[in-house]
Parts: structure tokens; C-alpha cells; sequence
């Protein structure tokens, strides 16, 4: 099914991409078909476009104090460039068995896997370097930042399956401290966690300069609990059954849930961090198209 | 309420099941996996929504449907009274209680028993229950008619006694069998409550009982009984000093299976005369023999008392000794007829025994009042006419109950002056050419020539009558016999209460040779004794037997102590119960008691009351009984089942019956379909409003 919410857009859909299994294909074909150029790099850096000046503080390379600034004012102040440099990309992708589930077609895992590769070529092609780093339970696989290291991170992408429980909270806790020096990170997790909880564990991140990107995938099924008999519920993770009447449980469900993303986002936009719902049953590129879009004016603002 | 099959209501159990797919089951049984239950567990499960029930009727429907048809499978009915059921499940019942009151009944507390029976059948009829109370023995008399009043029929039933009649069944059940043929209710039932004698039934008697009805037999009879019985009183008479002596033997019996010593002893009027002990083997018979009494005076009561036992009815034999007296004749011959004229009647009259007959021969001049007193009979031997005085004075004497023989001859008048003579007298008729004309026709119907009809017993053609005379009989006269000329030899007229019988030829042997045939003595004897009216005395009578006051009152007369047969009196029963004889009185009387009955005429001065001693009948004392069942089997002729099983109480009804009748488990299986009809009608509705697809579509909402 093909969808245009844009116009002149061509999206894919996502079950149409499930049967790409070269996810460098795949990626190209998604990217290439929507992103004519470069974006430029968010971050300052030594580059040879001025961006601003700011005031001097002890430990600033002298080098780059503006000497004919200070000639005028007496006061020191040093250069910052447009970073235009090589960025580290770095996907966190949760596989715990969660991001398995799928009610129609294409898994949120392989929504995200898509979701990745696309970033990922994204940013290789932009001569960034790319890393990943998948986790359930634990860190399951680990690939650093690296220019390259793009086939190895498709090569992890392809190898991830959702089989175990996750403990999200606890592993974004864990990989920030790898995160030391200024990188894209772009978290793809269906995000069960108490907002309060995750976002605790997402502002180091921040604190760290990270540039962080969070990618909250569900199934449309978790979205509107189209459910109707009344049945047991199993949870994928811990494998425990609930008694659900839907007739009675939908409402308050659709609630709850729709609670859970406001938090969620009102969190990370306090947090200065971007949010991004990704529907699976929504194409890929459309979401692409609108967290590119959305990126491009946060650079504007910026 | 109760079940028939109460096990089934365990099945109510499954009336838990909608509630129980509601609280527990609704789930389905297929997983749905998801990927976090983290929304779900904050939504409490067991909450107020997930039990609140939001189909009511729904469920109401599902549980009603259960239980109906659980409770149709259990088979319910109402407990009621079962008199009243049974009333009311086979309608209204006429019911008619044979009781019977024989003087068997009156053995032990056979009769207590027999009223109890009485009252508990009438103590079950309800609603438009009507009973009949019929008291039989001998005979049966309904009591109470027809009622449902049921304090009359126990009143009737306390105030009814044992009799002294004997026990006959077939009375009664032929009552009952009229009554319940006229029964228009749809329950025609009998009660016969007895003891059941052997011998109150007779094979030959075959009761049909109508359609639909029932006969229960209520025995109250003994397996075993005891007793002593006195069954019979024999009188011996003999002639000593001139006076009569009687030797009294009585018949004692014994009716139980233990030997028997009673002491029997004798009464004569109301004193003690003689005892003796008298040895006898179980179900033996003995005889005592008492010394000769001396019958000086007429009716002397006289009882035979033998032991005591559980039935005293047959302990005491009422009997009456009189002495013999003769029957006293006069024969009055014509004027002029020689002495040896009535030489064969004096002879006739000689030889009579039973009863003894003395005669007076004198001459029609010669008759007086007086000559007339204390005679039974008047024999007018060829008289010539008599005179007017005479005449009238033999019209008084017929009409008073006197017997008349009038033989006619050639001294009898021409013409038919006398008003007593039983037709027109006519001219003598000569059969010598023909060598005597023999009887034609006799008239062995009349009590004259009863005892000759059997054959054998007499031949009356050898007689031969040389001639006779002419009678034309009037229109009330009866022709007793007549010649084979077609002439009247014997014509009865009853004039009053006496009976006047003329014969057309001589007693003397002139015109016929009668006297000199074997069949002459009898015939005369019997000739005499009816005109006399006279019956042999009976010292004692039976229970049930009817008295015809003529014979005491001939006695009496005959005994000079009465000078009518017309005679009014009173007949004193045993009890006291007296009842009027006379012109407007009865003319006979049931002997239904046992004692004596005192007959008391009018003018008899303070002579004694002629007696008569009644007893039971001997049967009554012997207390074998037929098996209730067998017996109203060959009785009603009807297989024995019919009867068989039958109680007092009404027919038992039981919880089949009852439930069989009610069907309520019909209603409850029905309503029960009706219930689950309507709750697929209503799920569906209920699906097609949820919008449930078609897969949901096929499962039918939760009541919840």
C-alpha cells in the first residue's frame, strides 16, 4: 500500500520492504528516494564556516580567541565554526522479545531494523561514521562508531532477534557511559518503561552532548487494541497471562497508552530530545521524511 | 413439593455454569500474545466491571431454562392429602357398608370390631361421598339411605346390634348390587363387613355387581374359635299314672378345638330342674338326657342353659311343653240313620295320633250350643235338613274358625236351603251300569291331597262310586276332586274363618266302597286336620320364621279358651315389644328374636298366654369362615383381583399417581425450551447490536 501524505512523495510500504532482505538496498532505496544532498551537521566544530562567537572561558585555545574582536571591544572572545566534520552515528536498538510482536505483516524488530539501515546509510553517506548497539536483557551487540563499520552494523542489524526479555532502562544506563564524546544516538525501542524512569536514563545523553533521537515504534495494535473477545493476554517478555475483556479493557487501554506517548514526549522535548512515534504500519520513509523535515527546522532555529 | 426423581435436582449444579463461564470461562482458550502487559496489569481485573452483570435477562433466561428443565427431569409434584387426592383424582364414590349383624357376630368382640371397621369407612368418605348403611343377617334392611352425612351413618352404626337371625349374604349383595346399579357416581364401591360363615353363602346364588364397582371384604373373623352349643332339644312323651311325662334330651355341641366339660342344666318355667355335666371332644357333639318331667299345664317355658363362652346366644335352648290334647269331633247323623252309620268315622277318628281325635256322634235334633264348645270339627253325616236354631248355630261355628265336613246322601235336603253347603244340591246320581264311577280329578294342590301327589304315595281310582249327588258349585267354591262323569265329588267354600267341605257321596259305605280302601284313613285324617285348621305344635321355632296367629288362636279355641278365631290381642316379643293382633291388627308376625314369645288374646282371662320359643338358628354356631376374598370371587363371579387388595382406606394413591396426574414436569419442560428459545433470540439480538464480525458473530455474547 502506498501512501502520500506528502506531496510528491513516494513512500514504501513497510511490508513491501519487509521482502528486501538486502537492508543496504533497502536503505538506499528508501533514502535515496526522498534526500537530494547533504545535511549539514548540527554540531560546532572545526570547520571553516563561522558560526558565532562567545565569550572566552579559561581552558579555550587561545588560538581561537578573535584577536580583532578583542582589538574593538577589550574583551575576549573566541570563534566557533559550523562543525561540517565526520559525526558518530550510533543506533541503540532494543531486540528484546517485546519488539518481536507484530499484528499485521512486518515486526516492530524489523521496522526497526529498516528504520537503522536507513539511518545508517543516512549517515554513512554523509561520510559519518556509524555504529550500533542492540540489547535485550543485556548489550547483545556492541559495533563502534566507525566510517567503516556500515557493513558490519547491517550485518548486526541482520543478525538481531528479538528472543529475550529487555531491561531498557537499565542498558541505556549502562551505554551512556560509552557515549563520551558527541555522537547522533538514535534509540529505535518500543519503549515499555515508566517515563520518569526512561527519561532518567536518557539525559545523560544529553548531559553529555549527544545529539539524541528517539524512535518510540509500536504496532498499530498496540496503539488501538482492536481486540475484541475476551481472551488471555500473554506478555512476550515474561510469558505471564492476563484474563482481558477487551469490551472492558480497550477504552481504558487506548487511554493509558496515549498517556504513556504524551509523557513520553512531553518528557524528551523538555529533555531537548527528539521524539519520534513510528507507527509500522505507517511507511518507512514517511517517517524519515517527517523526522528529516523536523530536524532540518530544529537546525534552522538553531 | 416433592420430586419424584430428587436425584436430578443435583443437576441445578448446572445452572453455575453461565455464571461460572461469566466469572471464570469467558476467556477464550487461544493465547494472545502482546508484546507488554504493562497497561493491562494496571487495569484491575477483578473489579466491580468484570463482574457486574450487563445482560440480565440474559442471564435470567440461561439460569430459568436450567433449572425448568433440571426440575422437569426431577418429575415434581404437590404433596397433598392423599384422601383428598385420591377423591378427587378418580371422583365422587357411593359406597354401601354391608354390616352384618347375625348372631354370629355377637362372638367375642367380633361385633366391637365389625362397628369399628364401620366407622373408619365412613370416616374416609369425603367431599360428595355418599354411603349406604345396610344391617343384614337373614335378611338386609338398609339403615341409612344414601348420605353424605356422615354423623347419621355413625350413629346409625352405634345404635345398630347384633340380631338372632342366621347369616345369609346373598340378600345383601343383591341390595348392594341394586344400589350401586343405580349408582350414577363414576366410583361404585361395597363394604362387606363380616365374619364370613361357611354357611351364610349358597353355591347356586351368583351376585352380578355393576359395571366399574368394587367389593372390599372386611373380615373380623377368628382363625380359631371356642364354644359350646345347645343344637337341638328332643321331646319324649309317655303316659304315666294317667298323666303325661316328657323325657327332655338336649343336643350339645362343641365348636372349639380343646375338649369341652359343660354343665347343662334344665328350666322349666324360669326354675332350675335338673343339671348335669356332660363330657365332649374338640368339635364333638353329646347328648344329656334329663329325668321325665310332669306336663301338667299348657306352654310351660322351658330353656336348656349349656356353659359359658365367647358366644351366648347358643349357650340357651328356649323350647314349650304342653300336653298333648285331642282334637275334639262331632259327627251328628241324620235322623233315622242307624247306629253304624257313623261306625268308620268313629273308627277314623280312633285311630288319628298326630293329633289324637276324639269324636261325639250324636244326632242333628240333638244339637246344642254347648254340644259345639271346644270342637275343631262338625261332621254332617247325611243329614237331613236341619233345623233354623241348628243352621245358625253351625253358620256361628264355621264362621268362627270351625271346621265343617258335610257328606251328603239320600237324607240331604233336596234343594239348597243350607247357606253353609258349597253349591246347589241336586238329584242323586246312579252309576251301578256303569259299575261305579271312580275320581276323575283331583286337586293335589290343596293341602288336602298334597301329601298324595308325589307318585306312589297314594291312588285314589280304586275307589268306587256307585252314586252321588248332584252339586253345582257356586262361583267362589273350589272343586277339590271330581268324578269321571265330570261330577263334583269335593267343593271347598270358606265361610268367615271357618272352611266347609261337602262330599257328594256317603261315609258310610252305601254308595261307594271308599271306606274299605287304605287311602281312606289318611285322606279323612287329613280332611279332618285341615278343616280343623290344625297345626302340629312346635315346642320351638327358628330365628327369621313367620307366625301365623291363626295357629295360637286355633289352639286356643281349640282348648275351649277362646270362642272366636277373630280373637285381638298382643304378641310380646322376648325384648318387651308388643304388637297388636286383631281385625286391624297383623295377621302373623317374624319371629326375630330368641325366647319366647307370649301371645296374649282377648278374653282369655288369666289363662296362660299361648308361648312360643324361638331360637337361634343351630348354623349360626358354627364359626367356620370362607377366606374373605375367595368368597365374594366365586360371589360376584368375578376373578379374584378385583377384590383382592381392597383396604378400608381409599384407593392408595402414590407419588407415580400423583405426579402422573399433576404432569407439572410437562409445564417445566416447555417453559424451559420457551426460556432458551428466548435467550437465542435475544443473544443473537444482543450480537447483531454489539457489531460483532463474523468471527465474533458466532459466539453468542456473555451474560456479563
Amino acid at each position: 500500500m502506498q501512501t502520500h501524505l506528502v506531496p510528491g512523495a513516494r513512500f514504501v510500504d513497510p511490508k513491501v520492504l519487509s521482502r528486501v532482505k538486502d537492508l543496504e538496498l533497502l536503505a538506499r532505496a528508501v533514502v535515496d528516494g526522498f534526500i537530494n544532498g547533504l545535511h549539514r551537521a548540527p554540531y560546532f566544530g572545526a570547520s571553516i564556516d563561522f558560526a558565532e562567537h562567545r565569550g572566552y572561558v579559561p581552558g579555550d585555545d587561545i588560538r581561537r580567541v578573535d584577536w580583532r574582536l578583542y582589538a574593538r571591544t577589550d574583551r575576549y572572545f573566541v570563534k566557533q565554526y559550523e562543525a561540517d566534520t565526520n559525526a558518530n552515528f550510533a543506533v541503540l536498538l532494543d531486540v528484546s522479545k517485546s519488539m518481536g510482536f507484530a499484528s499485521q505483516g512486518v515486526s516492530k524488530l524489523e521496522y526497526a531494523k529498516f528504520l537503522a539501515a536507513c539511518l545508517a546509510y543516512l549517515s554513512q553517506r554523509q561520510r559519518d561514521r556509524v555504529g550500533i548497539v542492540t540489547f535485550d536483557e543485556e548489550v547483545v551487540a556492541h559495533v563502534p562508531p566507525s566510517a567503516k563499520h556500515f557493513n558490519i552494523l547491517l550485518h548486526t542489524l541482520d543478525q538481531a532477534v528479538a528472543q529475550r526479555q529487555g531491561r531498557l532502562v537499565a542498558n541505556l544506563r549502562l551505554m551512556a557511559e560509552h557515549f563520551k564524546r558527541r555522537s547522533i544516538v538514535a534509540l529505535i525501542s518500543d519503549l515499555y518503561e515508566n517515563p520518569e524512569d526512561l527519561l532518567d536514563a536518557l539525559k545523560p545523553y544529553s548531559f553529555l552532548g549527544n545529539d539524541l533521537v528517539v524512535f518510540h515504534v509500536l504496532d498499530p495494535a498496540e496503539i488501538e487494541f482492536p481486540y475484541r473477545d475476551a481472551s488471555r493476554f500473554q506478555d512476550l517478555e515474561t510469558g505471564e497471562e492476563v484474563p482481558v475483556i477487551p469490551e472492558v479493557f480497550a477504552e481504558q487501554y487506548r487511554k493509558m497508552m496515549q498517556e504513556h506517548i504524551e509523557s513520553i514526549r512531553s518528557k524528551c522535548a523538555e529533555s531537548r530530545i527528539d521524539y519520534v512515534l513510528l507507527n509500522t504500519s505507517k511507511p518507512l520513509d514517511e517517517a524519515l521524511f517527517a523526522y528529516l523535515g523536523n530536524r532540518e527546522r530544529l537546525m534552522r532555529v538553531r | 413439593m416433592s420430586f419424584l426423581a430428587p436425584l436430578f435436582l443435583m443437576g441445578l449444579a448446572v445452572a453455575a455454569i453461565p455464571v461460572f463461564v461469566h466469572l471464570i470461562q469467558r476467556e477464550r482458550k487461544d493465547v494472545i500474545e502482546f508484546p507488554s502487559l504493562m497497561f493491562i496489569r494496571r487495569i484491575p481485573y477483578q473489579s466491580v466491571e468484570r463482574r457486574r452483570i450487563h445482560n440480565w435477562w440474559l442471564l435470567a433466561l440461561r439460569l430459568a431454562a436450567l433449572a425448568l428443565i433440571v426440575a422437569a427431569f426431577a418429575r415434581p409434584f404437590f404433596k397433598v392429602d392423599p384422601v383428598r387426592a385420591a377423591a378427587s383424582a378418580l371422583g365422587a364414590r357411593d359406597v354401601v357398608i354391608l354390616l352384618d349383624r347375625s348372631a354370629s357376630m355377637g362372638y367375642g368382640d367380633h361385633w366391637t370390631r365389625a362397628q369399628n371397621e364401620a366407622r373408619q369407612i365412613v370416616s374416609g368418605l369425603h367431599g360428595d361421598d355418599r354411603a349406604t348403611l345396610v344391617l343384614f343377617e337373614r335378611n338386609a334392611e338398609e339403615a341409612v339411605r344414601l348420605t353424605s352425612d356422615a354423623g347419621s351413618l355413625r350413629a346409625a352404626i352405634a345404635n345398630a346390634k347384633v340380631s338372632s337371625g342366621s347369616t345369609r349374604f346373598a340378600p345383601a349383595l343383591r341390595l348392594a348390587q341394586s344400589l350401586l346399579s343405580r349408582s350414577d357416581r363414576p366410583r361404585k364401591e361395597a363394604y362387606l363387613i363380616s365374619d364370613f360363615q361357611r354357611s351364610g353363602w349358597e353355591r347356586q346364588e351368583e351376585i352380578r355387581l355393576p359395571e366399574g364397582a368394587t367389593i372390599a371384604p372386611v373380615s373380623v373373623a377368628e382363625p380359631a374359635t371356642t364354644g359350646v352349643a345347645v343344637t337341638s332339644v328332643n321331646l319324649q312323651r309317655a303316659s304315666f299314672s294317667g298323666q303325661e311325662r316328657v323325657t327332655i334330651s338336649a343336643g350339645i355341641s362343641n365348636k372349639g378345638s380343646d375338649a369341652a366339660h359343660p354343665r347343662v342344666s334344665l328350666e322349666i318355667d324360669g326354675r332350675p330342674v335338673a343339671a348335669q355335666d356332660v363330657a365332649l371332644t374338640p368339635h364333638g357333639t353329646g347328648s344329656v338326657t334329663f329325668e321325665p318331667v310332669t306336663v301338667a299345664e299348657s306352654n310351660m317355658r322351658g330353656v336348656i342353659r349349656a356353659g359359658t363362652d365367647p358366644m351366648p346366644k347358643d349357650n340357651d335352648f328356649y323350647f314349650v311343653l304342653s300336653p298333648s290334647r285331642p282334637m275334639s269331633v262331632l259327627v251328628i247323623n241324620g235322623e233315622g240313620a242307624d247306629r253304624t252309620a257313623g261306625l268308620y268315622l268313629s273308627t277314623v277318628f280312633e285311630l288319628a295320633k298326630a293329633p289324637p281325635m276324639k269324636s261325639e256322634v250324636v244326632t242333628a235334633a240333638r244339637l246344642t250350643p254347648a254340644l259345639l264348645t271346644g270342637r275343631s270339627l262338625v261332621v254332617l253325616n247325611d243329614t237331613s235338613t236341619l233345623s233354623t236354631v241348628s243352621a245358625e248355630l253351625l253358620k256361628s261355628f264355621v264362621e268362627r274358625g270351625g271346621g265343617l265336613l258335610i257328606a251328603l246322601g239320600d237324607r240331604s235336603p233336596v234343594s239348597g236351603e243350607w247357606p253353609l253347603l258349597p253349591g246347589t244340591l241336586g238329584a242323586p246320581v246312579d252309576r251301578l251300569s256303569v259299575h261305579g264311577g271312580t275320581l276323575g280329578y283331583v286337586d293335589y294342590s290343596h293341602p288336602i291331597f298334597e301329601e298324595f301327589k308325589d307318585p306312589r304315595s297314594g291312588n285314589f281310582s280304586n275307589m268306587r262310586f256307585l252314586k252321588y249327588r248332584g252339586l253345582a258349585p257356586g262361583p267362589t267354591d273350589h272343586v277339590l276332586a271330581r268324578y269321571d262323569d265330570g261330577g263334583t265329588a269335593l267343593v271347598e267354600r270358606k265361610v268367615g274363618t271357618g272352611r266347609v267341605i261337602a262330599l257328594t257321596s256317603t261315609l258310610d259305605g252305601s254308595w261307594n266302597d271308599a271306606p274299605t280302601h287304605g287311602m281312606f284313613l289318611p285322606l279323612m285324617h287329613q280332611v279332618a286336620r285341615y278343616l280343623a285348621q290344625y297345626q302340629d305344635p312346635e315346642p320351638w321355632h327358628l330365628v327369621g320364621r313367620m307366625l301365623d296367629i291363626s295357629a295360637p288362636i286355633g289352639s286356643v279355641v281349640r282348648e275351649g279358651q277362646a270362642t272366636t278365631r277373630l280373637g285381638a290381642g298382643v304378641v310380646v316379643s322376648p325384648s318387651g315389644a308388643q304388637v297388636t293382633l286383631g281385625s286391624n291388627g297383623v295377621r302373623s308376625i317374624e319371629l326375630a328374636e330368641q325366647g319366647f314369645y307370649s301371645v296374649r288374646l282377648s278374653g282369655s282371662g288369666d289363662r296362660r298366654p299361648y308361648e312360643v320359643a324361638v331360637n337361634i338358628d343351630p348354623v349360626e354356631s358354627d364359626l367356620t369362615s370362607l377366606p374373605a376374598a375367595e368368597f365374594l370371587a366365586a360371589a360376584t363371579n368375578r376373578p379374584a383381583a378385583v377384590q383382592a387388595g381392597q383396604s378400608l382406606e381409599p384407593p392408595a394413591v402414590t407419588p407415580v399417581d400423583l405426579e402422573k396426574k399433576q404432569s407439572i414436569w410437562w409445564f417445566l419442560l416447555v417453559g424451559g425450551l420457551v426460556a432458551l428459545f428466548a435467550e437465542s433470540v435475544l443473544a443473537n439480538r444482543k450480537s447483531r447490536l454489539l457489531g460483532f464480525g463474523t468471527r465474533q458473530g458466532r459466539q453468542a455474547p456473555a451474560a456479563g
